[in-house]
């Protein structure tokens, strides 16, 4: 490692940019696994004639605010759609408050910072399904009495979280400090990655063999991310750009394979100084919040008719498993209202689908490719070191929340196919259900997102030469061989028409 | 967040040249990496996706 002292970074206040700690009870990602797969089970209450969660928000395209919100199932119309988000309000308010126990934070801050966070956050929603924002055909043109939308559809309404968290970050970063400890994109993006397992399993059930397909072919994703984007930007960092070994292999994982929770897994790997991954994680986040607002309408522009390729493309070029996701989410939206607008409507879920696949498959080898490192480097680069790279770290790197997606995955698949007709066909209600806390969390996951993008804030911490390689990297190479890899892969690959 | 200016650091970091064991790391995962990629996406072409 470098000859630099290490008490100024000991002395700095170390903390993930996504707001992880460092040593919590539970990790995140077991807290990720337990929330999405306690949600999922409550859903499938709803097959057994127990409505457990059917109280959840839901909000519609509106331009009669009173009509904007109910609640996702008729049995619980009695609350009123106030009533439901008062009730989705509390009911995750106590169960993220649990979570922030686990993970050591600050209860009290958290719940203060959660109730800014989600009313914001949810606000924002509301606001983006706004009829002239959100409306799409000439049906709901004439439905809402409009004779101008911009078209963005209902989940284009992520956008407006993202761009309010942002304006607060940069506008109020008092503010957003205030609030910090409920900003944690990384939590919340992977409840709803739990989650959309179920969500997947119902969309494939119907068209199995493209979803063996899209699964195969996530085999493609681990190539690219692990051994082709990673060589030649830890290459461009140390030959181009004269960055010394700890922050080339950080940076490179970052900007190559899943963004943060890469980039300190390799940071940890090889021993490098634990600021270094926080730092480059920060730069992540920022790169990536600029990522989903430019990526997913490229992809309508250039990709509408191509759409397993847009969403191959969202998950091998936008980093962070929470902005990647979410990126895939909007270009769906966008790119099924584009094709309903000319007469093609698509089932819903395969775009998303695709780039969750993709992303959950390059998340799966991170402790295998962290351990490959922390061997080179623990061995070969710098020998002396006592502590070597040992090979039970892969397990305590393995993102765990992919086992709960796995498991929604399988148990989806069980309920719709395994099941008696009568119970099967009540499945894809009761996951809706769970999808619209899916949906939620995509919401604190965008706007939490905006939040933690602070550009001066960064910038003054002289992050530009880092920035320069994410740059050149990121615009010059990952999104446009991403692009070439998923048009080879899935161009002409259509997803099912709605029946 | 740190109060570390990230400048001064990287000024401050010591130039180190590729080593030889940097570059089969570079070398091999590229070789490697194309090599996957071809094979996938004759694969590909072989079993294409079934819509």
């Amino acid at each position: 490692m470098t000859e630099t002292s290490t008490a100024d970074w000991a002395a700095a206040n170390l903390k993930r940019a996504d707001n992880v700690e460092i040593a919590p009870r539970l990790s995140e990602d077991w807290l990720s696994l337990i929330i999405g797969l306690a949600i999922f089970v409550l859903a499938l209450g709803a097959l057994g004639n127990s409505d457990i969660i059917g109280w959840v928000v839901n909000t519609a395209v509106w331009n009669d605010l009173g009509r904007a919100l109910a609640p996702v199932s008729k049995a619980y119309a009695s609350l009123g759609g106030v009533g439901a988000l008062l009730a989705t309000f509390v009911a995750l308010l106590v169960v993220l408050s649990l979570a922030a126990v686990a993970l050591k934070a600050n209860v009290g801050k958290f719940a203060a910072g959660f109730t800014a966070v989600f009313w914001l956050a949810y606000g924002s929603w509301i606001l983006g399904n706004y009829a002239n924002f959100a409306a799409v055909t000439p049906a709901e043109y004439q439905r809402f009495g409009i004779t101008w939308s911009l078209g963005l559809t209902n989940e284009g309404a992520y956008i407006f979280a993202l761009v309010i968290g942002l304006l607060i970050a940069n506008f109020a970063p008092r503010f957003a400090e205030a609030i910090k400890d409920a900003v944690r994109p990384e939590l919340y993006i992977k409840i709803a990655i739990v989650i959309l397992g179920g969500v997947f399993a119902v969309t494939a059930a119907g068209k199995l063999n493209l979803a063996a397909s899209v699964l195969a072919r996530g085999i493609a994703a681990i190539v690219e991310a692990y051994l082709i984007y990673w060589a030649v930007i830890y290459f461009v960092a140390r030959k181009w750009f004269g960055f010394n070994r700890e922050w080339a292999a950080p940076l490179a994982s970052g900007i190559s394979i899943c963004g943060v929770s890469a980039a300190i897994a390799t940071g940890g790997a090889i021993r490098s100084r634990p600021l270094i991954p926080v730092l480059v994680s920060s730069l992540v986040v920022i790169f990536a919040c600029v990522e989903v607002l430019i990526l997913p309408f490229l992809a309508k522009t250039f990709l509408g008719h191509e759409p397993m390729v847009a969403g191959a493309w969202m998950g091998l070029s936008v980093k962070t498993d929470g902005a990647a996701v979410a990126a895939g989410g909007i270009a769906e939206a966008l790119i099924l209202a584009q094709n309903a607008a000319e007469g093609v409507k698509y089932q819903p879920g395969w775009i998303l689908g695709t780039t969750t696949t993709i992303k959950v498959f390059i998340d799966v080898f991170i402790g295998i490719w962290a351990f490959v490192l922390g061997y080179i480097w623990t061995n070969h680069i710098n020998p002396d070191t006592r502590n070597k790279a040992k090979a039970w770290e892969i397990w305590e790197r393995f993102p765990t929340f992919i086992l709960g997606f796995v498991l929604t995955l399988l148990a989806g698949l069980y309920l719709v196919f395994a099941t008696p007709a009568d119970i099967a066909a009540k499945v894809p209600a009761a996951v809706g259900e769970a999808n619209t806390f899916r949906v939620i969390f995509f919401i604190l996951t965008f706007f939490s997102i905006g939040l933690l993008s602070n550009f001066k804030r960064l910038w003054e911490e002289g992050i530009g030469k880092l920035a320069a390689v994410y740059f050149v990297c990121l615009f010059g190479f990952v999104i446009w061989v991403g692009l070439l890899i998923s048009w080879l892969f899935f161009a002409g690959v259509k997803p099912p028409l709605a029946s | 967040m740190s109060q570390v200016n990230v400048r001064d650091e990287l000024s401050k970091a010591a130039v180190e040249p590729l080593l030889p064991i940097e570059k089969k790391l570079i070398g091999w995962s590229l070789g490697i990496g194309i090599v996957l990629l071809v094979v996938l996406v004759a694969l590909n072409h072989l079993f294409p996706v079934a819509i």
